[in-house]
């Protein structure tokens, strides 16, 4: 089924040139739709350098874009006609089914905030992200583990949590084709009675919902084993284990370069293992994920990473169109509704 | 008793064939091994070009001759014209490429090259067409049709020297008896300027900027809904035939109304159709089996576009420097044909 995907053209450090070259990329598969919203000059003189199909891409004008450093709150009151905010506002009209942007993450939230509905039943919205693990799992074999909250909200409380475990489990039903993907709470030990009392909480909730296939807490030592498909936790932790774990995969690849330097044997030895190095380093390419998704809104929304050059972005678009086409927002919410109906 | 007015001369469309009316694969040699045992009845049309050469032929009350010049062999001519039959397109001329000639004389590279095949057959054909006649030419962006066809619209009203056609000549590897007709046809031709429009099929998609150096004589288009417009804006056909075109690509061919608008708006941006055309279409393209809903979109897109800037200059036909444009293609043809290897390789 083909949708539409509104694609903020202003953001990210490559701006114009990675966006329009990404949705051109796209409209040749024909599958999907892209609604570049931006500067319509600077988006057109960037079309007219590259193959695209007509039938599969549209520009909308906006005059304004929201600066990377800007103050969400201030620039979005400030600029009315930001790319961001006519994108939303796109999507929430019913011109596209979903959204993507490089841009400004926290203006890029609020934007959506303004325009979309928030899902009932979801107390906050969640900042989704992937990371690569040992296991494969779904349809596709997929690599990643979905970790969330990743910075969206600091703190939380335990209906946050049990919400996010919903969210989490339906984007991975959708996006990985994961018909019961395994959940579980991130904390510092895998007894029901640790962590934070909302961790302990939100552990005492889900263990009994069925509607989730929660497997209990896991510790950090399990994330990159995969043991969960979908990881819980609150903003501030998560936001610090994927850094932490960005941070790993980039000094393993740095580790890598300076021995490929130092030594012969050890050149020798990287070159004859080299078709392992690139597997790894295709797993742990960030480009290649598509962004992260911010769910609990009434749209699905991919937030694209500020350094996405094209290819990035273009992965990005095609998990946005699958966001909306597999029906995600809906699963999110009949999810949430069903477990509302248990008794707490 | 005075003498009833002269009809006007009629209007010529010329068109290439393949991945300009036929959706042919000739990229691979599976995919030319297919066109030539393919039935008449299993060759697929690009959408909308025969809807597009049926509604031309109606337009123009039967004051309208079309042309079909091909780069098949002479062989596939039954057919190709069992094809046209099938589509109902009544033709008036039918040129296709004597490559078993060119085989038996071994001339390998005339097989493929295009220069040296349609410079001289669109020449030639030019010698027996009406007095004060104009021409629509159609090609697509797989073979140098732009250049080519462009080329022979210069040569035609002089813009064009004998010296930078045989550097043309030179570069392409026109072999020396299409050469002699090339000029032969050039000698019996008077100073005229008959190519009104070139309409290029973007089936490899290249991009528009491309073709920016033929000048505004010279359309891409990304399907023949787009190339109906061109059509509109040149007088060649109503609003009626455009809407009917665009329900047919909708009915018949896979497209959405959404494709359709998208097209639309791509076609306002790049100015195939200005905007007071694109108003006016929306005005006039009600009835005649055209969808509301198309009509609805037309109108409503045209009123929302804005109107080009005051200060912009109109686009000037240049004469394109056929030599290092043709370097060029000859250059781009080797990437994409490394590319394409490429791509094959992995696949």
């Amino acid at each position: 089924m083909s949708s539409t995907v509104a694609l903020d053209a202003m953001g990210g450090d490559h701006g114009v040139v990675a966006a329009v070259r990404a949705a051109c990329q796209i409209s040749l598969g024909r599958q999907t739709a892209v609604l570049v919203v931006g500067d319509r000059p600077r988006i057109e003189a960037e079309l007219g350098r590259n193959r695209y199909d007509a039938s599969f891409l549209s520009v909308h004008h906006a005059s304004q874009a929201v600066p990377m450093d800007a103050s969400p709150r201030e620039a979005l009151d400030t600029l009315p006609d930001a790319s961001i905010l006519v994108a939303a506002r796109l999507v929430a009209e019913g011109a596209a089914a979903s959204l993507v942007s490089a841009g400004n993450t926290g203006a890029s939230v609020l934007a959506c905030a303004r325009h979309f509905r928030k899902l009932e039943g979801v107390p906050r919205t969640a900042l989704a992200a992937v990371f690569p693990t040992e296991t494969r799992r779904g349809e596709k074999a997929d690599p990643f583990s979905l970790i969330l909250d990743v910075g969206a909200t600091l703190h939380v409380d335990a209906d946050t949590l049990v919400a996010f475990a919903h969210m989490g489990s339906a984007y991975a039903a959708c996006i990985s084709r994961n018909p019961r993907p395994r959940v579980a709470l991130l904390s510092n030990g895998a007894e029901p009675g640790k962590g934070p009392p909302e961790f302990v909480e939100a552990h005492r909730r889900l263990v009994d919902d069925p509607n989730i296939e929660f497997i209990g807490n896991i510790e950090g030592i399990d994330l990159p084993r995969g043991k969960a498909d979908v990881v819980v936790t609150e903003g501030f932790t998560g936001n610090v284990v994927l850094k932490m774990l960005e941070g790993i995969s980039e000094t393993v690849v740095d580790v890598a370069r300076y021995a490929y330097r130092s030594k012969l044997a050890w050149k020798i030895g990287l070159w004859m293992l080299r078709g392992g190095i690139v597997q790894l380093k295709q797993l742990t390419d960030w480009q290649q994920y598509g962004g992260a998704p911010i769910l609990g809104f009434d749209h699905p929304f991919i937030k694209a990473h500020g350094r996405s050059n094209a290819r990035a972005l273009g992965n990005a678009i095609k998990v946005a169109s699958k966001a909306a086409s597999s029906g995600l927002c809906e699963q999110i919410e009949r999810q949430l509704a069903s477990s509302a109906e248990r008794p707490r | 008793m005075s003498s009833p007015a002269a009809a006007p001369p009629p209007h010529i469309y010329r068109w290439d064939l393949d991945k300009t009316y036929l959706d042919t694969d000739f990229d691979s040699v599976l995919g030319l091994l297919r066109t030539a045992i393919q039935r008449p009845a299993d060759k697929a049309n690009i959408p909308g070009s025969s809807e597009l050469l049926r509604e031309l032929r109606v337009a123009a009350a039967g004051n309208a001759m079309i042309y079909f010049i091909s780069g098949s062999p002479r062989q596939m001519r039954g057919v190709l014209v069992e094809k046209l039959k099938l589509d109902g397109i009544h033709f008036d001329g039918f040129i296709l490429k004597d490559n078993l000639n060119n085989l038996l004389r071994m001339r390998f590279r005339a097989i493929k090259e295009q220069v040296g095949y349609k410079l001289p057959a669109l020449l030639t054909a030019r010698i027996g067409a009406p007095e004060g006649s104009r021409e629509t030419l159609f090609g697509d962006d797989a073979e140098r049709d732009a250049l080519v066809y462009s080329l022979y619209a210069d040569l035609l009203a002089r813009r064009v020297d004998i010296h930078t056609l045989h550097r043309v000549l030179d570069l392409a590897g026109v072999y020396p008896d299409s050469r002699e007709a090339i000029e032969d046809a050039l000698g019996k031709l008077p100073r005229q300027d008959p190519v009104q429009r070139i309409i290029i099929h973007l089936d490899r998609k290249s991009p528009p900027m491309h073709f920016d150096v033929y000048g505004p004589r010279v359309v891409p288009v990304y399907n023949y809904f787009q190339a109906a417009l061109t059509l509109f804006q040149d007088g060649r056909l109503g609003a009626g035939a455009v809407g009917r075109i665009g329900t047919a690509l909708v009915e018949r061919y896979e497209y959405t109304l959404p494709m359709l608008l998208r097209s639309f708006q791509d076609a306002l941006r790049r100015q195939i159709i200005d905007r007071p055309a694109a108003v006016r279409l929306g005005a006039q393209v009600a009835g005649g089996g055209v969808s509301a809903e198309v009509v609805a979109l037309f109108a409503r897109e045209a009123e929302a576009t804005p109107a080009p800037s005051r200060d912009a200059p109109p686009r000037l036909q240049p004469v394109p420097d056929y030599p290092a444009l043709l370097a060029r293609e000859q250059h781009r043809h080797q990437i994409e044909k490394a590319r394409r290897r490429r791509i094959s390789h992995w696949l």
